[in-house]
């Protein structure tokens, strides 16, 4: 689990940031052989980076899908909690078991249809323009990413089922800055903010 | 603390509970017995029941799309199912995981630490003081960051402490911050328009640089309401700032804010496409964060990397999914019967402008800025179209209206992040934010109905 959590962190942080260095050198590129250098200008021209666009949507193609499925660990996809948490505990709770296995459902129906799509375009010879690999490959993403989320949509369900806790993502968090005071959003002692669902901090 | 809303007893029935089960089951029911209901209303309750169960809206948006095809049309899934696989694949979308990236960079204490520094040496010296400061800082820092939340948290933590100090009361403080931290979303870079743009098909940079203007105006309104009741009670001011100190804090703070100048000049010279320009800021911001400012070491850059990619990757599912959405809407003709239905009645484009704003500012008040813009641009854009209003114009409007939802009573994002840095209850903040609000809401009347506040520039430079 430890080793599937780590992978799944690593490969959206290198995508973010490869993608990033990715259109910078090409950008640098292009201007840099547009001047007119001797020597190092043909060596320039030489290389052919019109592929990058299309290797920069793939790579955050890829890492929305991960990201998603991250997303769910972390709390960060967010929902129109106004009414739910006016809520009693019990059927608050219901609404928010509903919510994640919804969000489960959901997921791995997507996930069979990019599966069997993905399936279909294997049996064909279909590339992508530009870097001219099979696409099969890059869809692999869909049914990948939309099982992990399934996945993290199930254990968050489970855990939240037997503890009664949410991940949390902090809009709030800022480096460098020290909490001016133990205040914890999530336990503001009134019904209209999100709360853990113990309901601690509820009177 | 107090609360807006009383507490209802813990044990009491309660009917709201019901709406959601009743909103999803209704239409789906209706349709299935054979009695007509147009397309629209099964289509919107679906969707508002699944919201209100408090499912993110991601999967409220695919689920509406998903159950209204599998019940009740013949449109073969795969259709659709495309649209969710390759509705992301445009280079225009790629702008807004590479903006996350920068704002991500920046957002760091020692950046809003630079900001009020340079801020309280140019105005500190009027009336309002450090809370005039306050919202040049914010204007300043919610460009480069690009969320306002975190500028609410990096400039309140920061500059709230020392107006009290001072002598200032703590709600004026309140009110300053929470509505100034709002003004990052019109200020280019910004995420929410690059979302516009993505859904309407409008040029990047047009927005971003009819967006000045406004900002500017807004951020000078903000201040003069600072500064007029400032005046009005006589709150402490700063002692004269030599030029040499503003040069000084200038330079401090001019690393961070020429990552605007990099995103807005490198568009308008048409050196870099809008997603060139924030992969360039991004990368920039990385530059100066770690080698100038010297705030963070190369050890957290994994981090920042990661955070970036969590929040690209949510915002980047809400669109996968609104985009199957607004193809579900365009297929089933909706926006084109609501514009046949609105100038059937002969309502104008007055009229319209009006209806938009008391939806955005209803729909601000329980959804996140980008959700709103994704789900109502592609319904009311075409109808604004057909009436002739101005997409850029339009688009401003709308992101004026997110800034207001914002700061809204009573659950703007805003007020409740400052409610945890003022430690004020969530209905002091209400009446301590109204002076600003109500500055807000006449900026967003001047915006919707005076179209050349933010047409003005972009015309003028040729770029619409």
């Amino acid at each position: 689990m430890n080793f599937l959590n780590h992978l799944e962190e690593r490969l959206i942080a290198f995508l973010m940031g490869a993608a990033t260095l990715l259109i910078f050198v090409a950008v640098l590129h292009r201007y840099a052989a547009g001047m007119a250098i001797p020597g190092v200008q043909d060596a320039l021209l030489k290389i052919d980076l019109s592929w990058a666009q299309e290797l920069c949507i793939y790579m955050f193609v890829w890492m929305a899908k991960f990201g998603a499925a991250y997303g769910v660990r972390t709390g960060i996809h967010v929902g129109v909690d106004v009414m739910i948490n006016r809520l009693p505990g019990a059927t608050r709770k219901a609404y928010v078991l509903f919510g994640l296995l919804a969000g489960a459902t959901f997921t791995a129906i997507v996930g069979t249809l990019g599966a069997t799509f993905t399936w279909d375009i294997a049996h064909t010879s279909s590339t992508s323009p530009d870097l001219e690999i099979p696409k099969w490959i890059v869809y692999l993403c869909i049914p990948l990413g939309s099982y992990l989320m399934c996945f993290r949509f199930l254990q968050v369900a489970w855990q939240f089922a037997r503890t009664g806790e949410l991940p949390h993502h902090d809009v709030a968090h800022v480096e460098g800055i020290e909490a001016p005071a133990a205040i914890n959003p999530y336990n503001l002692p009134d019904n209209l903010h999100p709360a853990d669902a113990s309901g601690a901090g509820r009177k | 603390m107090s609360t807006l809303v009383a507490p209802v007893p813990a044990n009491a029935p309660r009917w709201p509970a019901l709406i959601p089960p009743l909103l999803i089951a209704i239409p789906v029911v209706l349709k299935l017995t054979g009695i007509p209901l147009a397309n629209a209303w099964i289509i919107f309750a679906l969707l508002f029941g699944l919201m209100l169960t408090g499912m993110p809206i991601s999967i409220s948006l695919g689920l509406t799309v998903l159950t209204y095809l599998f019940t009740m049309t013949t449109v073969p899934i795969e259709s659709v199912a495309l649209k969710l696989f390759t509705g992301i694949e445009r280079f225009e979308i790629m702008a807004i995981p590479f903006f996350i990236l920068a704002g991500n960079f920046l957002t760091h204490g020692g950046v809003a630490r630079r900001m009020i520094a340079f801020a309280s040496s140019m105005v500190g010296h009027w009336h309002g003081g450090l809370a005039l400061a306050g919202v040049m800082a914010c204007a300043l820092f919610a460009a480069v960051s690009g969320s306002s939340p975190a500028t609410v948290v990096a400039i309140g933590s920061i500059i709230l402490p020392a107006m009290i100090k001072q002598g200032f009361p703590a709600r004026f403080g309140a009110g300053v911050i929470t509505t100034s931290g709002a003004l990052g979303i019109l200020i280019p870079p910004s995420i929410v328009m690059v979302m516009y743009a993505v859904a309407t098909n409008t040029s990047v940079g047009a927005l971003f640089i009819a967006g000045i203007i406004p900002g500017l105006i807004l951020a000078t309104l903000l201040g003069l309401t600072t500064w007029w009741r400032a005046r009005k009670f006589n709150y402490p001011r700063q002692p004269v700032a030599t030029w040499r100190e503003r040069v000084a804090t200038f330079r401090k703070a001019i690393w961070g804010l020429f990552l605007i100048v990099v995103v807005i000049g490198g568009i308008y010279s048409g050196i870099f496409t809008p997603t060139e320009a924030a992969a360039m800021s991004a990368v920039y911001a990385f530059f100066v964060a770690v080698f100038v400012y010297k705030d963070m070491t190369l050890k957290q850059v994994p981090k920042v990397l990661l955070d970036s990619a969590n929040m690209a990757a949510m915002l980047l599912y809400i669109i996968t999914n609104a985009v199957m959405f607004s193809y579900l809407m365009t297929s089933e003709q909706i926006p084109q019967e609501l514009a046949a239905w609105m100038l059937d009645k002969g309502l104008g484009a007055v009229a319209f402008l009006l209806f938009v704003n008391v939806v955005l500012l209803l729909a601000g008040n329980v959804m996140e800025p980008s959700s709103i813009v994704l789900i109502m641009a592609p319904i009311m854009f075409p109808v604004a179209m057909k009436l002739g209003i101005d997409p850029v114009h339009f688009g401003i409007m709308m992101v004026v209206n997110m800034e207001v939802g914002m700061c809204h009573p009573p659950v703007g994002l805003n007020l409740y992040v400052a409610s945890g840095i003022a430690r004020m209850g969530i209905t002091e903040l209400t009446i301590a934010v109204w002076p600003w609000l109500l500055t807000m809401l006449v900026f967003l009347i001047m915006v919707t109905y005076m179209p050349i506040m933010s047409l003005w520039l972009p015309k003028m430079l040729g770029m619409m």
